[in-house]
């Protein structure tokens, strides 16, 4: 079997003959320290900042630890703002620290210096005239967000193709999250509700027709996935109800487009404590929980297969931070997932991407304790 | 209904005009400022805290509630001084150094506010003498921290050296919190508290303030 083919046989509950071992990639400032350390070439290191998951100088990142893919090995049309704001300083702080508005149009305070998620200031979209002016425009369909000729090629390239492919449908409501904030975001749908309802009825809509012509190219994707972000460790960034009644309907229309086109696999990237959401999205279609975050909230699928039954699959879950630590910590995390394993729809990833406190020789023992368990 | 319970109610549904109108009758009424603090605002607030932690409601309605009781809390301010009314706690807080996500930092001082704590945000990024000048300078009763990253989490230990060498340690509560914390951690470092929740730990840090 290849990879693609182990993957649809995993999380179709079908017989394989070893699990494919899954990474998740890195912080950057992950590959810098281990090709600083002489374990990596500097150019790979250099190279992910440019390419991210999948791309040339991370396949060899993977080989040279033991890894066989990056579960982010996605491809789609442009389904976010374009083109994307163009970054600027608006100052320029005493200790360094900058006050940026970023691609999103975000307005945030970064340090060069330190490795942190940056901080939130404001954001451009102010109201309805900021959205009609500065947003609107950037979120129209038009056919350039896809590009033609590479999806020709991959059509053609189906079947041959021995790695798994993902089709990137896009974020729903995470990268509204982006261009807000949570605080504003909150406040919106307070203040304008019918703004808040528009804002995420024009992306569904425009991520709904760029797979829509993605799709029209043949290209044979074994898996469809979103990248939200929309929850903490504690729950979900957006009241449950909520989202039920404004986001949904647009997973649900969008699952419609990938099952008619042969997509029953759909897995949704979203950090922290998901538990609320989850059933939400599986009545919509979206079937496949990732990265299961054990390090934030002890996440696992087990509880969630119990209740969900075999329509529930997974991949992640795997506790990073034994990357940290010695051989015994990934032997038993090892141990620990084999009943997880066991439960069948479900492949283990590293829960989120490595960080820089990952030793380089115990993150490659554990893909070598992994295919000795695993297969 | 009281017009307590009206301030209370539309805190809660967050209409921060409604507060503000509804808190400025309360004061052309007569009320004293500590009477409509505590049975509308704190009492909304402590509602929404109580439902937060029960999944009842979610991070924006605490949000928007948090907004409602400030614009309210807002008008009441100058009358509490007047009246020589002090809150019933003083708490600094902030992201430690290296650190710069604050959304859980600011959900925490949203829910000690509701609970008539003063506190004093410090910010993302702070180093821990800040906290500990701080702390001295403003008779704080309580240092709050919080971080999101394993990477960064260990600069709580750095907080509480800090106030050890600054000799304070036994006059200040240190409370942890954020998303990779355990208790286990916070008892290794030697910090007081580790609550899983910004409405635990308003509850927390009311127990030391009224102890």
């Amino acid at each position: 079997m290849n990879h693609r083919e182990r993957v649809r046989a995993v999380l179709h509950d079908q017989a394989y003959d070893r699990l494919p071992l899954v990474s998740f990639g890195y912080w950057p400032e992950t590959l810098d320290k281990w090709a600083a350390q002489g374990h990596i070439a500097k150019e790979d290191a250099d190279g992910y900042r440019r390419e991210e998951d999948n791309g040339p100088a991370d396949r060899r990142v993977m080989a040279s630890l033991g890894f066989d893919f990056n579960w982010c090995s996605t491809v789609g049309g442009n389904n976010y703002l374009m083109p994307l704001f163009t970054e600027e300083t608006l100052e320029t702080k005493p200790d360094g620290s900058r006050v940026i508005r970023n691609v999103e149009g975000l307005i945030e305070k970064v340090n060069d210096h330190i490795i942190s998620i940056p901080a939130f200031v404001g954001t451009s979209l102010t109201g309805r005239e900021a959205w009609e002016t500065l947003y609107l425009p950037k979120l129209t369909y038009s056919e350039k967000r896809v590009d033609e000729a590479l999806f020709r090629k991959l059509a053609q390239e189906s079947d041959k193709r021995e790695m798994p492919l993902g089709l990137y449908v896009g974020s729903l409501y995470g990268r509204i999250r982006n261009m807000l904030g949570v605080e504003e975001l909150s406040y919106l749908a307070m203040d304008d509700e019918d703004l808040y309802r528009e804002i995420i009825d024009v992306v569904g809509n425009l991520c709904y027709r760029v797979a829509e012509k993605v799709l029209s190219y043949g290209v044979e994707f074994d898996y469809a996935h979103y990248w939200e972000d929309i929850c903490f460790k504690n729950g979900p960034l957006i009241n449950p109800a909520v989202f039920r009644e404004l986001v949904a309907p647009h997973y649900a229309r969008i699952s419609k487009l990938l099952q008619s086109n042969g997509i029953d696999i759909t897995s949704v990237d979203c950090d922290g404590c998901v538990d609320l959401l989850v059933p939400i999205w599986l009545e919509s279609g979206v079937n496949t929980m990732f990265p299961i975050e054990v390090g934030t909230w002890n996440a696992s699928i087990a509880p969630w297969r119990e209740k969900y039954g075999k329509t529930l699959r997974g991949v992640g879950g795997m506790d990073k931070r034994v990357f940290a630590l010695d051989k015994a910590a990934v032997d038993a995390e090892i141990e620990r997932l084999k009943p997880l394993v066991d439960l069948g729809g479900y492949i283990p990833c590293p829960d989120h991407r490595i960080p820089p406190d990952a030793d380089f020789a115990i993150t490659a023992y554990y893909c070598q304790a992994f295919r000795k368990a695993f297969g | 209904m009281s017009l307590f319970q009206e301030i209370s109610e539309n805190l809660q549904k967050g209409k921060a005009k409604d507060v503000k109108e509804l808190v400025q009758k309360a004061i052309d009424e007569g009320y004293p400022a500590k009477e409509i603090l505590d049975e509308g605002l704190l009492s909304g607030m402590g509602i929404i805290g109580e439902k937060f932690k029960n999944n009842e409601v979610f991070v924006p309605e605490v949000l928007v509630a948090a907004r409602a009781m400030n614009m309210g809390a807002a008008l009441l301010k100058p009358l509490l001084v007047k009246d020589g009314v002090k809150s019933c706690g003083k708490a600094c807080i902030g992201t430690v150094k290296g650190d710069l996500h604050d959304i859980g930092k600011n959900l925490v001082k949203m829910m000690l506010e509701g609970k008539g704590l003063e506190v004093i945000d410090l910010g993302t990024d702070v180093a821990p003498e800040t906290f500990v000048e701080t702390a001295i300078n403003e008779n704080c009763q309580i240092i709050c921290l919080s971080a999101l990253l394993t990477t960064t989490m260990s600069g709580m230990e750095d907080v509480v050296k800090a106030a050890q060498a600054a000799g304070i340690r036994d006059q200040v509560k240190i409370m942890v919190g954020g998303a990779p914390l355990t208790d286990a951690f916070c008892k290794k470092i030697g910090a007081d508290a580790y609550s899983p929740d910004a409405a635990s730990a308003a509850e927390i840090a009311v127990q030391y303030c009224t102890v």
